[in-house]
């Protein structure tokens, strides 16, 4: 029997009153590292997340965290944490007091609380803003003290819905940055949702990819980016002859707005295609990496194996 | 050659990150810590000033109703003699949940939904409800919060009172052993006015996310139900008018009022309700405030699957 991992689902479907199946007999486990989960809006993420903190019951099927049945006792909670993608704070107080008011609510004892409410607002950036009310702080210093709550009491996992939401450019790649820095660095194993494709492989060390309640990929990020990569490549005339050449190479093309499209690719797949030009004679006008988007992947029924 | 330090003396070490592994406190503390935070949202400490004004303006207020009953009772009696102020049936204790309830229940119509609405509108309950913590035990938290501070707003001016007219009598030790049975009079509807008060008040803020929204309503309810149920209750004759009556939400704790002090105030001296006897005004009272509390916890019980 294999260990049950920091999370596990097994076989959840989640009905609701309305007749929408929002999960249907999804079963994965989730290790120490961080793990994205990818959907679309509506796939079923934000309910897998609310089933493994114990906030719905599921339908049939069984969650796991931390070895326990989430609904079975709420004291496992006190090892979770949670970050919401909406607002989730109050305006009037400071973030020193908010946390430590959040870490007491975790169970920690109200010395130990403020400690660690001192600390948390350290290590994510805020330790010199933490006396000014947060109704004034700005998006990006709000996203943070959302981490931060989820961390002052030091959880084994925590969960991240859709963190770099709202966020500018640099907003989005510090907040990336302090979720890589919440596992490596504070040894918190992270469950992070997103609908952006790069956040999650830029981020994360696996994936689980959702789509209409069913899980369609599931594994390693640095396989699946391989497998969501492509070549496109648009030439003047020849294409034909382009794309007998590239097939006697072993590498198939499809024709896609103007140009091919090469799947499947790796580092050899430039040294193949200047081979292919060079064997048809078709003269190239333009050469370019390219990602599918993760619209192809649900239209395909799951990533390539 | 060795190179000299800049700065002598102390040393800066960033230690890191800390794991936590001392005590989690189950249960017990977040409930704690739900309870702690209500009392601090209802007496705005730790907020700004405006957060304060609210609570201390109403207190400072019944204080002072009760200091000046005091003030002019010692002054009859040193006006007139020994006992004037008895012999004029000046107000006393029995009297003063009369004069106070208006003032008690503005405050608890302003107050109440700070505890419960502003969880809601901020997405905070969200934060509470992934820790260790149900939907019960926070409602009642805030419910225990709410009833220490309508305790205070309504036992602290009685206690002043009765501590003037000891000290404002002529004869301090006399007054005290012919008056001491007024203590566990004024205690006892004390406590009935701020349960009822409480759970009321809470009711209706659980139905509404936006404060105003729930201290309009709860303004209405006391200031149009009061003179239209008295209405009514005198147009109509017999058990009819009488139970109407029954309806008059300002009348229900001060008729438990009458049955502690065995006379009537000016608001209820007219009420029908009168003639159902101290038993059904009390039964009526207990199931008032029992069916509200019980209303209010199955709202936030249904929280927690």
């Amino acid at each position: 029997m294999t260990a049950p991992g920091i999370l596990a689902a097994e076989h959840l479907t989640k009905d609701y009153p309305n007749g929408v199946r929002a999960l249907d007999d999804v079963s994965f486990t989730i290790d120490d590292g961080i793990t994205g989960i990818l959907g679309e809006n509506g796939a079923g993420k934000s309910t897998a997340i609310k089933i493994l903190l114990g906030l719905l019951r599921p339908t049939s099927g069984r969650a796991l965290v931390l070895g326990q049945d989430a609904n079975a006792d709420i004291t496992v909670r006190a090892r979770l944490g949670y970050m919401p993608e909406h607002d989730c704070l109050p305006s009037q107080v400071s973030a020193a007091e908010f946390l430590t008011h959040m870490a007491e609510v975790s169970g920690l004892p109200p010395k130990v609380a403020r400690t660690r409410a001192a600390d948390t607002l350290r290590h994510t950036g805020l330790f010199e803003e933490r006396y000014r009310a947060i109704g004034g702080y700005s998006t990006g210093m709000k996203q943070r003290v959302k981490l931060a709550q989820s961390l002052v009491h030091d959880p084994a996992v925590v969960f991240l819905d859709e963190p770099t939401a709202g966020l500018d450019p640099a907003g989005r790649e510090e907040m990336l940055d302090l979720i890589r820095k919440t596992h490596r660095e504070f040894g918190i194993s992270v469950l992070f949702s997103s609908h952006l494709m790069g956040d999650v492989e830029r981020t994360c060390d696996r994936i689980i990819v959702i789509n209409g309640g069913h899980v369609v990929h599931h594994g390693e990020v640095a396989g699946f980016t391989r497998e969501m990569e492509t070549v496109f490549i648009e030439v003047d005339h020849g294409r034909e002859g382009l794309i007998a050449a590239l097939a006697a190479r072993g590498v198939t093309a499809s024709e896609d707005a103007g140009g091919l499209v090469l799947s499947g690719v790796d580092e050899s797949i430039y040294d193949i295609v200047r081979d292919a030009l060079v064997a048809s004679g078709a003269p190239l006008r333009r050469m370019a990496p390219r990602r599918r988007a993760l619209t192809e992947l649900f239209e395909r029924g799951g990533a390539p194996a | 050659m060795s190179r000299e330090p800049l700065v002598q003396g102390g040393t800066v070490f960033d230690i890191g990150y800390q794991r936590y592994d001392g005590p989690r406190e189950g249960r017990q503390r977040p409930r704690r810590a739900v309870f702690k935070d209500g009392l601090r949202i209802a007496f705005g400490l730790g907020r700004g000033p405006r957060a304060k004004l609210l609570p201390w303006t109403f207190i400072s207020l019944l204080c002072l109703i009760a200091l000046i009953m005091a003030l002019i009772a010692g002054a009859a009696d040193r006006i007139a003699g020994q006992g004037a102020a008895e012999r004029a049936n000046l107000p006393s204790h029995g009297d003063f949940n009369a004069f106070a309830s208006m003032l008690l229940f503005a405050f608890a119509a302003l107050a109440a939904p700070e505890l419960l609405c502003r969880d809601r509108r901020d997405g905070v309950l969200s934060l509470y409800l992934v820790r260790p913590l149900t939907g019960s035990d926070y409602v009642m938290a805030r419910w225990s919060a709410f009833l220490v501070v309508m305790l205070l707003a309504a036992l602290l001016p009685q206690t002043i009172l009765f501590i003037g007219l000891v000290l404002g009598d002529l004869e301090p030790m006399v007054y005290f052993r012919t008056h001491w049975l007024d203590v566990p009079r004024f205690l006892g509807a004390g406590v009935a006015m701020a349960t009822y008060l409480t759970s009321l008040a809470l009711l209706v803020a659980s139905f509404t996310s936006r404060r105003a929204y729930a201290s309009v309503f709860l303004v209405g309810l006391f200031a149009i139900t009061t003179p239209f149920t008295a209405g009514l209750a005198q147009e109509l004759p017999g058990a009819v008018g009488q139970w109407v009556s029954m309806f008059n939400v300002t009348n229900i704790p001060l008729h438990v009022n009458d049955v502690f002090f065995g006379a009537t105030t000016e608001l209820t001296e007219d009420a029908p309700a009168r003639e159902l006897g101290s038993t059904m005004l009390v039964g009526w009272w207990a199931l008032t405030t029992a069916l509200a509390t019980t209303v209010l916890w199955s709202r936030y019980r249904r929280m927690t699957p």
